[in-house]
Order: C-alpha cells, then structure tokens, then sequence
C-alpha cells in the first residue's frame, strides 16, 4: 500500500474515534439532557430530616405508662467539617463530654459523608449554652432538640411495654423510615407497634454548593408526632400481679430451702439423697468402664499406655468411689445462694487468671483459675475448688454445681447453677369477654428506663443470666398438667364419652402388688413404671369392666393404673397421689380432686376406640378439643416472640422420629400411654402461660376463643382515634351450657371443696367471695430431653383460675417454674391477685403455701 | 518513491519564511483553540477564586502567560527545516530519555503518587512531554532509512526506540502517557509500511504483554482500579470516579447550546475538581451545550485534518513521519482527555492540546504543531506553482 492510502485510512480511523465521541455527547446532551439535569440538581441539594417525638403508652385508665420528656442532644454534621479540623474537634469533645476521644474518634469516621451523627444524648442547659457560644472549638456542631424515654411506672408492665434501642444492621437493612440515628422498640408493644410509635420526620431541603455550604432553605415539611398506645393493661392490677408473682417465687424458694435442710438432715433416708448418691455412684462406674475400654483398645493397638496403674499389667475395675461431700455439696451445700441465703436458680461467676472467686452457697467454696493450655485443638482450664483439681473445657461440668461458660486467657466464666431452685413465676390476667390482657408479667423483670441511657455490663450481666427481659407469658413453654384436665372434661361431657372401670371386682383401693411377684422400678423420664416381672398374677382380662355411662358414675380413682400394651407386657401408672387413691369419684369429683386415672383411662378409651366404625376420629379427638381452644398454635396476640406451644400427635411423632429428635423415643410408634400423657397434660405437650388462660377463658365463657390482645386503640395527639383493635374470635367452640356450668362449678370446689379440692387450702383465708373463685391445680415437669438432667423431676407449679365463678370476669394463669405443687406455690398467687380483684388493695392477705397438692 | 533533494545552501530566516505560505488554516485553528481554553480556564477558575477572596484572574495570567511563550515556540519551530534538524535527533532523543532517569532517581518531584517533575527553581517542567517528540523524531528517522515494505529488524528496532521511554514513564508511573507512545507506534509504523502480518504479530504481541503485566503485578491495583471504574462508578462514585461522574452529570445537564457562560453551576460551583486541567472539556459542555461540544471537536477535527494533509505533501520521508507521529499523538490525547469527561474513557491524566491550563504542555505541544507547520512551510513544491 502507498503511503497517502494508509494516511487516508488513518484519517478514517481518526474520524471514527470522533465520531464515537460525538454519538455519546449526542446522547447525554441530547437525548438524556433531562436525566442529567436532574442529577445535577441533586448534587446541590442537601436533606436534613427532624425527628419526630415517639408516642407514648397508657394502660386503660390513662395511667401513662412510657412517655418523652424533651431534651437536649449535640449532633455534628460531618459535611461541615474538613479533614484537618476532625482532630482537634475530637480532642475539644472529649475533653468537654468527658469521654475518651479515640470513641469520638471512631464515631465521627463510622458514617458517611454528609449524614449527622449525635454525639452527645441528654445534655444539660448548661453544656449547650456552652457549645454553643464556643462554636470555634466545636466546628459543625450543633444542639437540636431530641426528646428522650420516660418510663414512669418503672418496671410495672415492663414485659408488655418492652424497651427501646439502637437499631441493629439487620434492623436497618429491614426498615428504610429509619436510620442509624433513631431509637428502635425491641420488644413488647415498642417493637410491635413501633411504626405507629415512630411517627414521620420532618424534612428540611437546602441548596448547597461543593463545600456543601447552605446557600438557601428550599423547602421545610414538620415532623408528624408517633400515635399514643391505650393498653388494655390495668396498672393497678398489673402491679399487684407483679408483686404477687415476687412474693409466690420468693416463698417458693424459701420452701424449697425448708426441703433441702430437712433432706441434710435425714440424710440416710431420704430419697433424694438416695438417688443423688446412687447416681453419682452409676456414673462414675460408667466412666472406669469407659476409661477400662481405651486402654484395652490402646493395648491391642500396641501402643503403651501412658498412665501408670498401681498394679502392673493388670486391669482390674476396682471399687468405684464416690465423694459423698460433693454430692451433698451439689444437693444443699453448694448451691447458690443470694445474700439473704435463699436459693438462686443461677449465678455467673467470673475468675481472673491466676486469681480465685468466691462460689456461693450454705458453705461457700473458693474457686482458682489456674492456668489454660490448648488439648487437642480446644482450651482447657486448670481450676482448683476447694482444693479439688479439675481440668475442664467449654460446656463442661464439674464440682457439682458449674459449668464453663467461656475460657480465655484472662479468665473463666463459669455458671453457678441449681437446678432445683424456683426459677421465676409468670402470670397472666385475661377478660373472657373480650381477650384483653388486663396483666401480664414474669419475674424476674426490669425497668425499661435502664434501657435509655444504656445498661452497664454488670447489670446486662445480672440481668440477662436469669433471662429478665423475656416475655415468659408468651414466651416460655410448659407441660401444663393438670390444669389441661379441663379438656378431657369438656370432651367427655360434650361426647359423652367416660371411661371404662377396671380394676374393681374385690380389689381394696391402693393395693401393693400381690405377695409373691417380683417387680423391677424403671425411671422413665415421667413417672416410674413398674414392670412386672411375672406375667401371669394380675392379667387385666380377668377383673370385671365396667363401663361408665354418664357424668355422675362412679370410677375407681386408684392409686395405680395397670393396663397391658400390644406386646403383651403390663405398665403400671402411678397416680400423684399414691399409695392410697382419691377413692371413687365421678367425673366432677375426679377435676376437684385432680385424679390422674379417670382422665387416663378416657385417653385409653378413646385409643381402644380408634378405628372404630363411628366415624370419629377417636385417636385424635382430644387433639382436636385441644387445638379447639387455642393450644399448640400461637394466639396472634400483638406482642412479638409468641411460642406455639405443641399438642402431639402420631403425625407428629413420626416427622420427629424421622428427624433423629431427641424429644421422642427412637423405636416404636405412638401408642396408647403417649395420648394417656397428653390427657393429663403432660408428656410432649407444652403451652404458654397465655395459652393456659385463653384456653380456660374459652372454657368458661361458653365455647369462645378470643384473640388475646394488649392494644386497645392508637390515638394521635389529640385523642382521636387512628387505630382500634376490635375483639376477633379466633375460633367458636359448640360447648353446651350445661357443660360450661358444670365446669365452673367443679372448679369452684377445686378451691372450696374441703375434702378433695387441691386449691382449699390455698384459698382457705381469703375472705369475702371466696365461693365466687374457681380454678385449677397442675403440678408437672419442664421439658426436658431424656437423659438432660441428672435425675428425679423437678416440678412446675400451675394454677388457672376464673372470677367471679357466675359470670366470669376475669381468668388467670400462673406459672412457678420449678417451684414445687400447683396447690402449694401457684395457687397462692392467685389467691392474692384475686382477693385484690374482689376486694380491693385491702383484702390481700399475705402469701402462705398451700397444700402439697397437684 | 522518489523524493526530490534540497540544495544545502543555507537559508536565511527570512528567506524561506518568505518561500512558501503558511498553514493559515491551521495557524487559526491553533490560535482559535488556544484562546477558547484560556476562556474556559477563566471561567472555570474565575468564581472559586473570588469566592475564596482571591484575583479571579489568577490562573488566567498565568496561563496566557504560557499561552504567549508557546505562540513564540510554534513560530520559532515554524521555521526549523527538519532536514537539518535531523542529525541532532540523535542527541535530543539521549537526552530526553536521560531526563526520564533524572526524574525517577527523586531529583524529581512527586505531585501524587507520580513523579513526573523537574524542579529548576521558577519553573516546573515534564520531560515526558519532551519526550514525546524526541521518540517521534527518533522514530521517524529510523523507519525514514528503511527499506518499504518493513522488515522484522526493522520494526524490532522501532519497537525498542520507543520501549525505552516508554518503560521509563511507566515506572513514574504515568500509564496514560505511556499509552501515547504505543499508539504513536502502531501509528507511525502503520503509516510507514508495516505489512499486516506484523501488525497482527504486534497486536497479538500487546495482548501478551498486557496479559504478563497483569499476570507479574506491575501494575498496581489502585491503577487497575482507576482504568475500569469508568465502566462502572458504583462504589467508587464518591472517591474514584467522583471527577468522572460530577463530569459527565455537567455535560449532560449542558443539554443542546449549554447553560451559558459563567452560568455552569456544576463547574461554576466547583463540583467537577481538577476543571482547569485534565476536565477543562467539561466546562465547554456544560456552558454551552452539544453545540459547543461540537465546535470544539470540530476545531480539533480541522486541526487533524492539516497535519494529515502536511505529510502527505512532505518534501521527503522523514518530514512525512514526523508529522504522521505528530498527528497521531494530538489525536490520541483529544480522543482520550474528551473520552475521559464523557465516562467512556478511563481516567488518565492525559491533558486536552490547547485548552488544558499547564505550561510544559502547551510550551510543548506548540513546539511540536510548530514542527508540523515547518514542514509544510518547507514542502516539496508540486510541479507549477510558483
């Protein structure tokens, strides 16, 4: 090619280069000249939003339960400030604030450019005036009115109305109305209702060049303030609920430290020593096996053994000592205590390296850290309590009350702890009418007030170990025992279906087993079955059944269930009060009484049944009277967190089987005895507190089941209504009134009812209107997994009850978790919360145990 | 080809001035250009100065000052025969790339993270800028001495004349003007009668080489970073592309015929920094819109145009050259620095000929138009005229 071609062609590339530039501008100035406008305009447009006062919460009467107060915050706005200013103005606020200046340091370079950022929360008039006036020391900041949370009732109500913070990356990823600088509810009715509490910010626009520096004020909007919250929380109730909740815990743990002293004291006889040392005994003998089959193992293998035996070469298991101190020291000696020396279900106990820590108890131990050192990967501690050594890592247990929580080089944290003391009591008040919540709490609680300026360390700590700031009421999860027998009841009314008596012919109530038989005891997680181990003596087939008709038939309320299952072997079950029995009771006396049997043969009645040709589904019948009134499915009601409860089945055995679940058996299928647990409230079933007392709410208004609920309206500024929450029925149940009379009159007698009924002693000196109180006891263990805890149950206490029995008005739950019988502990709970319903502050007497009754 | 030979008789200064016409086209473009970029430099400069309370005229002289010296240079260099010029190639292009030494051994001054300066007291200048022409002369009289059609010795030679300081630059580092001396090449070597097969090896042989830069880390990630964030701003709007983005929003909102002078509120309220130098393009966007846009390119365009022209009608081979490379060299910068506003460019520093306030620059590139016009002045004359 010749040379003024390829300058040619040069050219033409040239010309093409320029053409590419010329289509481009054409495109941005000409076609996308509108957009880039736009974008212009925004770069000189600048957005400060002004927060909007939260809106506050009152319970039903107008008692304000959280409020604002206003205030004074410093803010800066980092837009406003150059690079070489940032030092000194770190150094002048921390100087000023009193504050360390590398925190002020990171929050100034944690945000963007451009934003505002509150330095200082609640400052003093005084500290503004003087920001102000000193504004060459402090360039870019500025003091704007931020109001702050009051929570003038302190902790009545804490649980229902929650607390507010800082919200979370998850929270503002979640939410675009807020931003790094607002305060967020976090729970109860703050974080359920928390838009409406927010309210909407007011706007101000202004026109800023590239220095962002205001040149003008384009447009201003004013904030709009949050909507106030009208519970339907009575204070008033709400605060004798909370005190009376304290008052049951505190008497439940004083009763349990009665128990133990007694329990040192017998010591040879008493049973839960007993156990405590045979357990102890089983375990260590388990662990020389084990240890007995590494070392064979390794001997085989070849590998010598590191560990020096007394005698040579020879491996024997000898006898398996126990340290019977120990074991006494993690029954009553050891265990935690409080400063008035009352039990403490749990304490944190922290350890420097090096150092020691005291670990409470009857007789305190000193606790050293040692030293730590890396075994296979993980770190293990060297700690000495009372001159004992252990080495242990994270999760382990030892010294026969704790349990590493966290090893570090610095130190050990360790979680003092007794499983056998009184955990907390949670209460819950509803309206049968409607499903207003009129209290609700659990204790121990708080003060959402800690919450506004931030909670130190020790009191998150303290707090947070006994879990203070969760909602049990919704939150926590109970076998309900037998206060479920309300269930049951309804069914065999409605369906008219009783049980079958067996067990009669001759018999004397509460036999022992015939002379003659050997049995062997297994513990079984619930109650103890015995086996018998010869077959033959009592073969069931051979007593007379008598089928029982109606509602006023005799049932022979043992204290023993023995019943053959599908393999041919025979189960005992033992009532809770064994030996002796109820004696014969009808169905009304059975409910008063809390017989176990009577409501367990129905279970085994309707499982006998199933498949029957009535077309009822009798295996799941009772299932479905249960999630009839609201159990196994959460409320709705409108605070967050809420549990479902379970009420299970066969399909949900199998799909827990299936998932290797620790909470079923794995062989086998659901059978009989599982629907005989569930009857009497027990075995896999779990409901809330809340639960406990809508479902009897249902029972006793007549068959409805309200949506339960803490908010009755939100209402803005002045009074006028934005929102009302209208009762909703969730679901109707055809109960006959004859069957919602029955019922409450039978559970008049559980309280008045001086022969049998569980709650008479509780209620024994309560004054004026007792006859108006009916209720129900339960008495049952927490969830726990088979082989969890060590050994023996440890019991929850349960009590429902309604006022005034003849047109209810009010229905309560309580629940002591962990605190002994429902007749002893819970019921005089309620007891005093319904003196104080009937009878005003005047006609609470104070607390006293009831009868050691389920 | 046959090229006709000069007398060597010496020619007055006078004499050949008065021999053959001037470039006029091309001598009113450059004046045109020129003077449009000292009014963008005042109007880009002019209000952030008065409201900082200073003269607003102050990067104005300063420039103009420049301006002047640079419109002696392009005459002085007018006059220059490149025939004679043409033994001294070899001792400006040494020098030059010793110069490039100089700077990288921290005699230099660093503005950034570059060196790129020479400090002699009152005056800063950039011997890369220097260097351009050096390597196009250098070029030139290689290739001018080769045999047509190339042969592999000789392109490995134009290869090397131009590796050396380009290397040198790289390591200032300055990318950008690293990249003028590549296109030169190819350029000049396309023009001068490379065949395809060896533009195909070398195409091949810049991808491997790009691909090895990568591949051994020489280049750092902050120069990654900066050649494709053009592509897409993204996280980098606000430090990175901040220029490039507050760029094309002001040319963009120029619209068709630009918000006026002085009434650019992106450039006028300093949203675009560095408007005076390597964006001073923006300015003509956004005051005055597509239409302007337009003109300026146009101006460039006829600029182009002359040089293309003035070496085809070189009076030998090595004049051809020469301007070839001069020509591809402004193209190069104005595709890329107008490229770079418009965010379809990466950021180089590469200034706009002319318009782009800096005093080496324009002393330089006036020098180097200068050159060009000298070789028309100085042009084989076509059989008739005279």
């Amino acid at each position: 090619m010749t040379s003024p071609l390829r300058v040619g062609i040069l050219g033409l590339v040239m010309i093409g280069l320029f053409s590419i530039l010329g289509i481009r501008l054409w495109t941005m100035q000409v076609t996308e000249a509108q957009a880039y406008d736009e974008r212009a305009e925004d770069n000189q447009v600048r957005v400060v939003l002004t927060p909007a006062p939260r809106g506050d919460i009152y319970d039903s009467n107008g008692v304000k339960l959280a409020g604002t107060r206003s205030a004074l915050a410093a803010v800066i706005d980092l837009a406003l400030i150059d690079e070489d200013e940032r030092e000194p103005l770190s150094q002048n606020l921390a100087a000023f604030l009193d504050e360390s200046a590398t925190d002020i340091e990171e929050l100034l370079s944690a945000t963007n450019r451009g934003s505002q950022i509150t330095v200082a929360t609640d400052i003093t008039d005084a500290q503004a005036t003087f920001l102000l006036e000193h504004r060459e020391m402090f360039p870019g900041v500025n003091v704007i009115p931020q109001p702050v949370r009051t929570y003038p009732e302190g902790e009545v109500g804490a649980h229902v109305i929650g607390y507010i913070g800082k919200p979370t990356q998850e929270d503002l990823d979640e939410r675009d109305d807020i931003n790094g600088e607002d305060v967020l509810g976090k729970a109860g009715v703050e974080r359920a209702y928390d838009v409406a509490l927010q309210g909407i910010p007011g706007v101000v626009e202004y026109k800023v060049d590239a220095k962002r520096k205001v040149l003008s004020l384009e447009n201003e909007v004013a904030p709009s303030a949050g909507g106030s919250l009208i519970l339907t929380i009575d204070s008033e109730v709400q605060s004798q609920l909370q005190v009376s909740l304290q008052n049951g815990l505190m008497q439940a743990r004083r009763l349990e430290m009665e128990e133990r002293r007694l329990a040192v004291e017998e010591q040879s006889r008493s049973q839960r020593v007993a156990e405590a040392l045979s357990e102890a005994r089983a375990e260590a003998l388990e662990k020389a096996l084990e240890e007995k089959a590494a070392l064979d193992a390794a001997a085989e293998a070849g590998e010598s053994t590191t560990t020096t035996r007394p005698d040579d070469g020879e491996r024997r298991i000898g006898p398996v000592e126990v340290d019977e101190t120990e074991v006494l020291a993690s029954l009553y000696t050891g265990l935690p205590i409080d400063a008035d020396g009352i039990c403490v279900p749990v304490q944190r106990v922290t350890i420097p390296r090096g150092g020691s820590a005291t670990v409470t108890g009857i007789e305190p131990r000193l606790a050293r850290y040692e030293s730590v050192a890396q075994f296979g990967g993980e770190l293990a501690a060297d700690v000495i309590v009372e001159g004992k050594s252990y080495r242990v890592k994270e999760g382990e247990r030892f010294a026969g009350t704790l349990r590493v929580l966290e090893i570090s080089e610095d130190q050990l944290i360790l979680n003092h702890s007794d499983t056998w003391c009184p955990v907390r009591a949670v209460g819950v008040v509803l309206n049968p009418d409607d499903g207003s919540v009129i209290a609700m709490s659990s204790y121990p609680t708080f003060d959402p007030s800690a919450f506004v300026d931030g909670l130190s360390n020790e009191q998150w700590t303290s707090l947070g170990t006994v879990s203070a700031f969760t909602n049990f009421a919704v939150q926590g999860q109970y076998a309900p025992a037998s206060t479920f027998k309300t269930v049951p009841y309804v069914l065999a009314l409605e369906e008219s279906f009783y049980p079958i008596d067996r067990g009669v012919g001759d018999k004397e109530i509460g036999q022992e087993p015939t002379s003659g038989s050997t049995s062997t005891t297994i513990p079984d997680g619930d109650t103890s079955t015995t086996v018998l181990d010869d077959a033959t003596p009592e073969d069931p087939e051979d007593v007379v059944l008598k089928p029982l008709t109606s509602d006023r038939d005799e049932y022979s309320c043992t204290g023993e269930f023995r019943f053959r299952l599908n393999d041919g072997s025979f189960q005992t079950k033992r009532d809770w009060k064994w030996p002796g029995g109820h004696g014969p009771l009808d169905l009304h006396g059975a409910l008063q009484a809390s017989c176990d049997l009577y409501f367990w043969d129905v279970a085994l009645r309707l499982w006998n049944e199933r498949g029957d040709d009535s077309g009822i589904d009798k295996e799941n019948l009772l299932q479905e009277y249960a999630r009839g009134f609201g159990f196994g499915t959460t409320t709705g009601i409108d605070l967050p967190f809420e549990r479902e409860g379970l009420i299970p089945d066969r399909a949900w055995f199998i799909a827990e089987q299936r998932e290797g679940s620790p909470r079923v058996r794995q062989d086998g299928s659901w059978v009989g005895g599982d629907l005989m647990d569930v009857a009497v409230g027990q075995g896999a079933v779990l409901a809330t507190p809340l639960q406990m007392a809508n479902g009897l709410a249902a029972m006793v208004n007549g068959g409805t089941v309200w949506q339960p609920q803490v908010v009755r309206k939100v209402v803005d500024q002045d009074g006028n209504v934005i929102t009302e929450n209208q009762p909703t029925i969730i679901n109707e149940m055809d109960i006959s009134p004859r069957t919602t009379a029955l019922l409450l009159a039978d559970l008049r007698q559980v309280v008045n009812n001086q022969e049998r009924g569980t709650a008479r002693s509780a209620f024994a000196d309560f004054g004026r209107g007792v006859y108006l109180v009916g209720g129900k006891t339960g008495t049952g263990e927490i969830i726990k997994a088979p082989r969890s805890e060590r050994f023996r149950q440890v019991d929850s206490a349960f009590f429902v009850g309604v006022v005034p029995v003849s047109d209810p008005e009010y229905v309560i739950s309580v629940v002591i978790e962990r605190g002994g019988s429902g007749g002893r502990v819970a019921a005089p709970v309620a007891r005093q919360v319904f003196q104080f319903l009937l009878n005003g502050p005047d006609g609470v007497t104070p607390i006293a145990p009831g009868l050691d009754a389920d | 080809m046959t090229f006709a030979t000069r007398s060597r008789e010496r020619s007055s200064f006078l004499d050949s001035y008065a021999r053959s016409r001037p470039d006029f086209v091309l001598v009113a473009t450059y004046i045109a250009i020129s003077l449009l970029g000292l009014l963008m430099i005042y109007s880009a400069t002019a209000p952030g100065l008065e409201a900082r309370g200073l003269d607003p005229t102050r990067e104005l002289k300063a420039q103009a000052l420049f301006v002047l010296v640079g419109f002696v240079v392009f005459a002085v260099s007018s006059t220059l025969d490149l025939t004679e010029i043409r033994r001294f190639v070899g001792p400006i292009y040494i020098a030059s790339t010793l110069l490039l030494v100089v700077v990288l051994t921290g005699l230099g001054d660093s503005e950034g993270v570059a060196q790129r300066w020479i400090d002699l007291g009152p005056v800063q200048f950039q011997p890369s800028e220097i260097a351009k022409i050096a390597v196009i002369l250098m070029l030139a009289s290689l290739l001018a001495r080769a045999a047509v059609p190339l042969t592999w010795t000789t392109v490995a030679r134009a290869i090397m004349v131009v590796a050396i300081p380009a290397a040198l630059i790289f390591l200032q580092p300055d990318l950008g003007t690293m990249l003028v001396f590549a296109f030169v090449l190819l350029a000049v070597l396309f023009v001068a009668g490379v065949t395809m097969r060896q533009l195909g090896f070398l195409g091949v042989a810049t991808i491997l080489g790009t691909v090895g830069i990568f591949q051994l880390n020489l280049i750092k990630s902050y120069q990654i970073d900066r050649l494709t964030a053009f592509i897409d701003p993204g996280s980098h709007e606000l430090t990175l592309s901040y220029n490039q983005v507050q760029s094309e929003i002001a040319i963009g909102s120029g619209g068709l015929v630009g918000k006026g002078l002085f009434e650019g509120s992106q450039t006028n309220l300093q949203f675009v920094p560095v408007q005076s130098s390597d964006f001073i393009f923006t300015a003509v966007g956004e005051q005055f819109g597509f239409i302007g846009s337009v003109v300026v390119i146009g101006l460039f365009s006829i600029l182009l145009f002359r040089l293309l022209s003035i070496s085809v009608a070189a009076k030998d081979r090595f004049s051809f050259l020469v301007t070839a490379g001069i020509a591809s060299m402004f193209a190069f910068h104005i595709f890329v620095n107008i490229g770079m506003t418009i965010r379809i460019m990466p950021v180089t520093g590469l200034p706009l000929p002319f318009m782009s306030a800096g005093g080496t620059v324009f002393v330089a590139m006036s020098a180097a138009l200068g050159l060009a016009h000298s070789v028309w002045i100085h042009r084989k004359e076509p059989a008739g005229d005279r």
